[in-house]
C-alpha cells in the first residue's frame, strides 16, 4: 500500500504529488499490477485534502493506463512502470556524457538548466 | 436527492437593526457535493450567511434556498457548528450523543458519532466542561456528523486548535464528504488552512459575495501578469495593479489572449483573494457555472 | 447506517429534564421542605399558639403574675410568617430561574443554536421549554399554596395573632394567583432571557417584571369585584372589615369625598355621613379567582412575546419535520 505525503510548499499542483507518487511506488516496486491504490476516503483521511483532488489524480493514472477503477472495489495497478537498472547502456551514455561537460568547465546548475532544457524538449506535452 | 443545489442565494440581505447591514445583494450557487471555503476578513458577515443557511437568523431582504427549501425545512437534513462550539458542559461526551439520537430521530448514525469520537482517543464517560479545545471541537464535530446531514455548515471549526488536531479534523471531514458526498461549507479568514481541502470558494468582502465557484475555474479566469509600466491593461479586467519602476504588476481577469511581451503566470488562491480584497471596487466574479 | 427510528419524534421533554436535573430536584426539595413547614405551623405550632392564648386570656383581671406560653405565640408568629413569605417568593424564584437557566444562560453560551440545528424547530424548543417547567410550577406551586390555606385556617380564631384574610402576603399566598404569578414569572423570566441573551440581566430583570406584574395586580385587586358601601354617622367610623376600596363623607348632595375634605380646623357642614367602601371576606374567592384570570393573561401575553421573539430571530417558526421524503434517503 502507497502512503501518499502531500506537500504545501513545493509549487507542485495537489494532484500532481499523487500522481508522481503513484509512479515512484510503481518504479520502485513497491506497488505491482493487482494492487489496490488507497481509496480516496483513505487518503483524504490522512492528508485532510480534498476528495476530488484524490479523484482527478486516479483519473490521470487511469488515463495513462497505469490503474483501473473497478466499481465498487476500489483502483488496482494494471502494469508497473519499467525500473531503469543502474548499469542499463542509457546511464553509461549520460555518465560519459556528464564527465565531459565537467571536463567542458561546466558547472552542476549549468548542467542541470541544459539537461532541463533538453528535457522540455523532448517531453513537450508528456504529463510530469 | 431533492436537489444538486446546496444552497441558493438571490439577492439576499441581512440588517441589524441600527447597527448596519451584515450582507448585502448576495446572489450565488453552491452545487451539492463541494467543499466550499467561504473566505473573508473578520466582520465581512461570514457567521451572517452561515447562520442564515443554518434557520438560526432571517434575512432581511432576497431568498435563501437550503437544499432545494427553506432553511426551516432543511433543518434536518442540515448539520451547523457554530464558532464557538457550544456543548452543554453538565453532560458527558455519552450522553451527548445519546442526545444527538433523542433529537435526531430517524436520521441519527451512532457508529459514525462514536467513531468521530474515538478517533481522538476520548473516554466517553468524561464530562463536556472538562475537555481541551480540540477534544471539544472533536466531540461537537461528532454531534454534528451523527446527524447525517446532507450539508454541514461550519464556522471557523479549525480557530483555536493545535496543528496537529487541525489537520486530524480536517481529515475526519474530508473522509465524510469522501465517503457520503457532504456539502461541506466552512469559514475561515486564513485562506492558507483552506486551500487543500476545498474545491470550491465564497469570498465575502464588505457583506459583498466578491468571488463564487469552482476554485479551479477562478484560478484559471485570472492571471498574473508583469508589463512595462506603459502598458495598457484594456480590455482585460484589473482586479489590481502596481508600479514599481517601469514595471507594472497585475491580476487581472483576460478578455482575450494578452501580449507575448508581458510575462504571465498563474496566480496563487492567496493572491487571487487578497487581490481582490485590496481592491473593493474591482468587479466581483460569480460563476454561474455547473447549473 | 441508520439507527432505526423508535417513533420518529424528537426526544425534547426527556433532555430538557436531563439538563434542568438539578433546578428540578432542588424544585421539589423546596416543596417538600415548605410543605412540611407548613404541615408543622397547622399542627402543633397552631395548637401550642393556641393553648398560648387561652392561657394568656384566661390571665386576664388578676393582678398576680399569670404564666403562659409567649414562645409558643412567637414562634407561631415566627413560621407562619417565615412560611408566608416563601410561599410570596416562589414566583420570584421561578422568573429568577427561568431568565437566568432556562433561556437566558442558553442563549449566552450559544447552547439554544445548538438545540435549534437538531431536528427540532426552535418553536417547539421554546414550547417544551415553556411547558414542561410550567407543569411543574404548577403541581408545586399547587401545593404549597393549598398547604398554607390549611395552616392559616387552622389559626382563625384560636390565634389571635393569625393574620387577616385581606393581609397582602397571605390574600395571594392562600390562594390560586400564586400560581398564577409563577407562571406569569415563568413567562416574564423565558422573555427576559430571549430579549437580552445573558444569564445574570434576564435573571434580574426577569424577577423585576414578575414584581410589576404582582404590583399591578395588587393595585388593580380592590377593583376586580363589585365592593360594599357601608354608612355611618359623620362622628363616627363606618368600618366594615375587609380590603378597602375607598372611603370618606357624603355630602348632602350625595357626592362621595375623601377624608381629607373635613379636617380638625376645617369643620364641613355639608357632610351627611361617613362612607366606606369595601370587599367583605365573602369576596375572597371571586378576587382570588379573578385576580388569577388577570394574572394568567399577562402570563399568556409574555408567552405570546416569548414566540413572537423568537420567530424574530430565527425567521420562520413552523415545524421542520421533514416532509414526505423519507429521511433515510440522503445516505
Amino acid at each position: 500500500m502507497v502512503e501518499y505525503r502531500i506537500d504545501r510548499h513545493s509549487g507542485v499542483a495537489t494532484y500532481v504529488q499523487i500522481v508522481q507518487q503513484t509512479k515512484q511506488a510503481l518504479r520502485m516496486g513497491l506497488l505491482m499490477p493487482g494492487d489496490r491504490l488507497p481509496t480516496a476516503r483513505e487518503v483524504v483521511e490522512a492528508t485532510a485534502i480534498n476528495p476530488n483532488t484524490v479523484l482527478k489524480a486516479y483519473r490521470e493514472l487511469e488515463r495513462e493506463g497505469l490503474v483501473e477503477a473497478r466499481r465498487g472495489l476500489g483502483t488496482f495497478v494494471r502494469r508497473g512502470l519499467g525500473a531503469t537498472p543502474a548499469d542499463s547502456p542509457l546511464r553509461t551514455e549520460l555518465e560519459e556524457w556528464a564527465r565531459r561537460a565537467r571536463a567542458a568547465g561546466l558547472e552542476r546548475d549549468d548542467v542541470a538548466a541544459l539537461f532541463t532544457a533538453v528535457l522540455d524538449k523532448h517531453f513537450q506535452g508528456d504529463p510530469s | 436527492m431533492s436537489s444538486d443545489t446546496a444552497l441558493r442565494a438571490e439577492a439576499l440581505g441581512k440588517r441589524f437593526g441600527r447597527r448596519g447591514r451584515a450582507l448585502r445583494d448576495c446572489s450565488f450557487r453552491l452545487p451539492a457535493g463541494r467543499v466550499c471555503a467561504v473566505v473573508g476578513p473578520n466582520g465581512a458577515g461570514k457567521s451572517t450567511l452561515l447562520t442564515l443557511a443554518a434557520g438560526l437568523a432571517a434575512p432581511t431582504e432576497g431568498t435563501l434556498s437550503v437544499l432545494g427549501t427553506t432553511p426551516a425545512a432543511a433543518r434536518p437534513r442540515v448539520g451547523y457548528l457554530a464558532q464557538d462550539k457550544p456543548l452543554y458542559p453538565q453532560l458527558t461526551i455519552a450522553e451527548t450523543l445519546r442526545m444527538g439520537a433523542d433529537l435526531n430521530p430517524g436520521r441519527w448514525d451512532a457508529a459514525a458519532a462514536e467513531e468521530v469520537v474515538a478517533a481522538g482517543d476520548l473516554d466517553p464517560g468524561s464530562r463536556v466542561r472538562t475537555l481541551s479545545g480540540g477534544q471539544h471541537t472533536r466531540v461537537a464535530l461528532a454531534l454534528a456528523l451523527g446527524k447525517r446531514p446532507e450539508l454541514l455548515l461550519l464556522d471557523e471549526p479549525m480557530a483555536d486548535l493545535d496543528p496537529l488536531a487541525r489537520h486530524q479534523l480536517m481529515g475526519t471531514l474530508m473522509a465524510e464528504a469522501a465517503q457520503h458526498g457532504t456539502t461541506i461549507v466552512m469559514s475561515s479568514h486564513v485562506v492558507a488552512e483552506l486551500e487543500d481541502s476545498c474545491d470550491h470558494l465564497l469570498l465575502v468582502g464588505d457583506g459583498r459575495i466578491r468571488l463564487s465557484g469552482d476554485i479551479d475555474e477562478l484560478l484559471a479566469a485570472h492571471l498574473r501578469v508583469t508589463a512595462p509600466e506603459s502598458a495598457a491593461l484594456a480590455p482585460h479586467t484589473v482586479v489590481d495593479s502596481r508600479v514599481t519602476g517601469r514595471q507594472l504588476s497585475a491580476l487581472i481577469r483576460p478578455a482575450g489572449p494578452v501580449p507575448d511581451a508581458w510575462r504571465t503566470s498563474a496566480p496563487s488562491l492567496e493572491e487571487l483573494v487578497l487581490a481582490h480584497l485590496r481592491n473593493p471596487g474591482a468587479p466581483s466574479l460569480v460563476e454561474e457555472s455547473a447549473a | 447506517m441508520t439507527t432505526a427510528s423508535t417513533g420518529n419524534r424528537p426526544r425534547t421533554v426527556r433532555w430538557l429534564l436531563r439538563l434542568h436535573r438539578p433546578a428540578l430536584y432542588g424544585w421539589a426539595a423546596l416543596v417538600v421542605v415548605l410543605a412540611g413547614v407548613l404541615l408543622a405551623v397547622r399542627g402543633p405550632l397552631t395548637d401550642a399558639a393556641a393553648e398560648g392564648w387561652r392561657q394568656y386570656n384566661a390571665c386576664q383581671g388578676e393582678d398576680t403574675a399569670c404564666s403562659y406560653d409567649q414562645d409558643a405565640i412567637l414562634r407561631y408568629k415566627d413560621w407562619s410568617g417565615y412560611a408566608t413569605f416563601a410561599v410570596t417568593a416562589l414566583p420570584f424564584l421561578v422568573a429568577g430561574w427561568a431568565g437566568g437557566a432556562l433561556t437566558g444562560r442558553e442563549l449566552e453560551t450559544g447552547t439554544a443554536w445548538l438545540g435549534w440545528t437538531q431536528s427540532t424547530s426552535p418553536a417547539r424548543w421554546l414550547a417544551v421549554r415553556l411547558a414542561v417547567p410550567a407543569a411543574v410550577v404548577t403541581a408545586g406551586a399547587a401545593v404549597t399554596v393549598w398547604l398554607h390555606h390549611l395552616a392559616w385556617s387552622a389559626g382563625q380564631g384560636r390565634v389571635d395573632t393569625a393574620k387577616e384574610w385581606y393581609d397582602r402576603f397571605v390574600f395571594h399566598a392562600n390562594g390560586p394567583s400564586t400560581v398564577a404569578l409563577a407562571l406569569a414569572g415563568l413567562a416574564a423570566g423565558a422573555l427576559c432571557g430571549l430579549l437580552l441573551r445573558r444569564t445574570l440581566p434576564a435573571l434580574l430583570l426577569g424577577v423585576v417584571v414578575t414584581a410589576v406584574v404582582r404590583l399591578a395586580a395588587e393595585f388593580a385587586l380592590p377593583h376586580l369585584w363589585p365592593a360594599v358601601t357601608r354608612l355611618a354617622g359623620t362622628d363616627q367610623v363606618a368600618n366594615g372589615s375587609g380590603i378597602t376600596v375607598d372611603e370618606g363623607y357624603v355630602t348632602r348632595s350625595g357626592a362621595h369625598v375623601p377624608l381629607s375634605h373635613c379636617a380638625w380646623d376645617r369643620p364641613c357642614a355639608d357632610v351627611v355621613a361617613r362612607f366606606h367602601t369595601y370587599q367583605p371576606r365573602s369576596h375572597y374567592w371571586p378576587l382570588q379567582l379573578t385576580t388569577s384570570a388577570l394574572i394568567l393573561a399577562v402570563a399568556a401575553l409574555l408567552v405570546a412575546a416569548c414566540f413572537l421573539v423568537l420567530r424574530r430571530r430565527t425567521g420562520a417558526t413552523h415545524t421542520a419535520q421533514a416532509p414526505a421524503v423519507p429521511t433515510g434517503a440522503a445516505v
